[in-house]
């Protein structure tokens, strides 16, 4: 057979491997959407055999559900708020790595080790360290920065925030390589060409670096995105979703229903909405920035 | 044709890796005995040692059985009995879980009541509707109120103090000694609710001991007068600062660690914290219960127990036998006096029985259980017909966890009967 007749019928290997792949797929990630949106029109208990069909009442419960309202606006709040901190530290840290010594790789290798952390790992690293009695709050009174220990986790507000930081820390590796990896498919024709026409560093970053980054910005703000819309590791074991349920994330609302409260068809109900909320949110901010790279 | 021979290979290997998952959960041995899974969960003081020699002991007395243990991967083991039964994986027999939950769903068989009733002090200590799903092997009492002796004395305090106000009054003597009067681990949410535990176990349960089965018959609610009365005694702890501003950032462990350290003079927990008091310095720890307002003295008290047997196991004998060997076994209840600080239950035995090393704070916490007193369900902690909806416990930790930052107690109240008429629907 010709390679090119070959290639018109496709490699049989390759078609069987992209059929158990696509197998895979469908096995573990689409049978249980379906299967959970199945679920979501049921009382399902996971501790009962038998589940009784409820139409639409739990998508009415819903509706005035005062913890399912605050937990999917702490997460909105918190999947906006890290994505422009991640991203536009990533940006800088990129703009900053963006040399070939050794120093500068090793530098990059620190950058993206948060990301290789266990988001379990994080949690529970990150709260010693915000403890009452932990090291940032001794170095902080040490420093003299402030008088008395700050309780970073047993505030609400505080607390909030400080989920904010630590989510923001782990994704500033992913969002610094992507960017890095988009500042270097930048021709450096452009600078030069800029340079003569005495263009300055910040109008060289501003009309070159920025908007020629549009590609990397987009993949690397909608996957920041979708990871805060269902951020569960991080917080289970930094706050636990505490105190008091303020940093609750709908990601850990929806496992405490399901396992706490024995509600599996309402946490299914739950999350079909964070599915659809995520595929939403994903779907238009990919939108827009990609028009954003047509505008170049 | 190399591609086509690793992926045939594949396949086969996934295949014969899918049966080998699915037979692995077979309940028979080769030789016709059986094997029965066993879930457990370790703690600095449970370990795995400890499981592996107890269940040894235990099986060696039961011919023809083999157990495999399921080690719970934090020390929710309900929540990860819901996993294992979601999957289709429910253990057949399953150590210190609330067998309300499960009794309900007809998940777990009760015991013998002859066998209860011969074995033990308080036989239907933890019963839920008239059947003991748990040997009830050993009590808590949740919380009491440990203190620092020395502490104390640099306050100027002699006694220990009977009433609320003379709680209080020591609490502000504390405070102007420059000591921290009480310690909150309020970094873990359970930890957090002892004060409100201790309070309404005292106040509103030491007035009506029904109060819970009331609740469910929708009787009486959190919103009562008497119950936000009892609720805002905890907020006037905190606004007068008899805890340290930043307590809700402290863990469990660390709370334990700046008690027995000495930076703070009292301590509200479980009295399994007996098990963590310093043996160097154990004459320097004393304990009370939480005072109400007249004095009168009110335990809040909780039965626990060993292993509750799954209704669906294959050998229901074998499963019993064995959980009954494990439950009487004096060696595993001198691990959990010694290291958990529990309660032993069994009848016609004394501590000396269990050739135990416990410090005189365990003998005189010990003391409230053998005494003559009212004893009462430990609000949220109850495992028998006073537990809480499933679900609520957490709720009702959560509320003690905003209380310390808000003053709204009527608000709190009326979330907490709002989430018990959505779990008990």
């Amino acid at each position: 057979m010709t390679t090119r007749a070959r290639r018109r019928r496709g490699d049989p290997a390759l078609g069987a491997i992209a059929a158990v792949a696509l197998g895979l797929y469908a096995l573990f990630i689409i049978v249980p959407v379906i299967m959970s949106a199945w679920k979501s029109f049921t009382d399902e208990n996971p501790l009962m055999a038998q589940a009784k069909f409820v139409g639409l009442a739990n998508y009415r419960e819903m509706t005035h559900d005062s913890t399912l309202a605050a937990s999917l606006g702490f997460t909105l709040a918190l999947a906006a708020g890290v994505t422009v901190v991640a991203n536009a530290a990533g940006i800088g840290f990129a703009v900053l790595l963006n040399k070939t010594s050794l120093s500068f790789r090793m530098m990059r290798t620190v950058a993206f080790l948060p990301q290789v952390l266990s988001g379990v790992i994080v949690g529970f690293v990150w709260r010693y360290i915000m403890a009452e009695d932990g090291i940032l709050n001794h170095l902080l009174t040490g420093l003299g920065i402030i008088s008395r220990p700050i309780s970073w986790l047993g505030t609400p507000d505080l607390a909030m925030f400080s989920v904010g930081v630590v989510a923001a820390w782990v994704l500033t590796g992913f969002t610094t390589v992507v960017h890095l990896a988009a500042l270097q498919s930048i021709p450096l024709e452009m600078y030069q060409a800029a340079r003569v026409d005495g263009a300055g560093r910040w109008q060289q970053f501003r009309h070159i670096t920025f908007r020629m980054l549009a590609p990397g910005t987009t993949i690397s703000v909608t996957i920041s995105l979708i990871t805060m819309l269902k951020l569960y590791d991080i917080i289970a074991a930094l706050t636990g979703g505490g105190p008091a349920f303020a940093t609750q994330s709908t990601a850990l609302y929806i496992i405490n229903l399901a396992f706490t409260d024995d509600r599996f068809g309402y946490a299914s109900a739950v999350a079909m909405l964070l599915l659809v909320v995520s595929a939403v949110i994903a779907l238009s901010v990919t939108s827009l920035l990609r028009r954003r790279e047509v505008d170049l | 044709m190399r591609h086509r021979r690793l992926l045939a290979s594949t396949l086969v290997a996934a295949g014969l890796a899918f049966s080998a998952g699915c037979s692995a959960a077979a309940p028979a041995s080769p030789k016709g005995d059986v094997t029965l899974t066993y879930l457990t969960f370790e703690t600095p003081d449970l370990t795995a040692s400890f499981w592996k020699t107890s269940i040894a002991s235990a099986q060696a007395k039961v011919p023809g059985l083999s157990i495999k243990d399921v080690v719970s991967p934090n020390t929710d083991r309900d929540a990860y009995a819901k996993q294992l039964q979601a999957s289709g994986q429910f253990p057949d027999l399953l150590q210190s879980i609330t067998p309300s939950t499960f009794a309900q769903a007809g998940l777990i068989q009760p015991y013998p009541q002859s066998w209860v009733n011969a074995n033990f002090l308080l036989p239907m200590g933890n019963a839920y509707k008239g059947k003991v799903y748990i040997p009830p092997t050993n009590s808590q009492i949740i919380p009491m109120v440990f203190f620092n002796k020395s502490l104390f004395a640099k306050a100027g305090i002699s006694g220990t103090p009977k009433t609320w106000s003379d709680f209080m009054a020591d609490c502000a003597k504390l405070k102007a000694a420059g000591i921290t009067p009480i310690e909150l681990g309020g970094g873990d949410s359970f930890a957090a609710s002892m004060p409100l535990v201790g309070i309404l176990s005292a106040d509103v349960l030491g007035k009506d001991p029904n109060w819970l089965q009331e609740r469910y018959q929708n009787k009486v609610h959190f919103t009562d007068p008497n119950v936000e009365t009892a609720v805002a005694k905890y907020r006037t702890m905190v606004t007068d600062g008899y805890f340290e501003p930043g307590a809700l950032s402290v863990s469990y462990a660390d709370s334990i660690t700046n008690f027995t350290s000495g930076k703070t003079a009292m301590y509200m927990m479980g009295s399994w914290f007996l098990g963590s008091v310093p043996k160097a310095t154990a004459d320097d720890f004393g304990s009370f219960m939480t005072p109400t307002d007249d004095g009168t003295l009110v335990v809040p008290f909780s039965v626990g127990g060993s292993m509750a047997i799954s209704a669906k196991t294959p050998d229901p004998a074998k499963a019993t036998a064995f959980a009954e060997d494990w439950s009487l076994d004096p060696a595993n209840l001198k691990t959990l006096i010694e290291g958990d600080g529990a309660f032993p239950m069994l009848k016609g035995k004394t501590l000396d029985d269990y050739d135990v090393n416990v410090t005189q704070v365990f003998k005189d916490s010990y003391s409230y259980v053998t005494q003559d007193n009212t004893k009462v369900s430990a609000i949220g902690w109850a495992t028998n017909d006073d537990s809480m909806p499933s679900g609520l416990n957490d709720d009702f930790y959560a509320a003690s966890q905003a209380l310390f930052n808000s003053n709204d107690v009527a608000g709190q109240m009326a979330k907490l009967d709002g989430e018990w008429n959505t779990a008990t629907q």
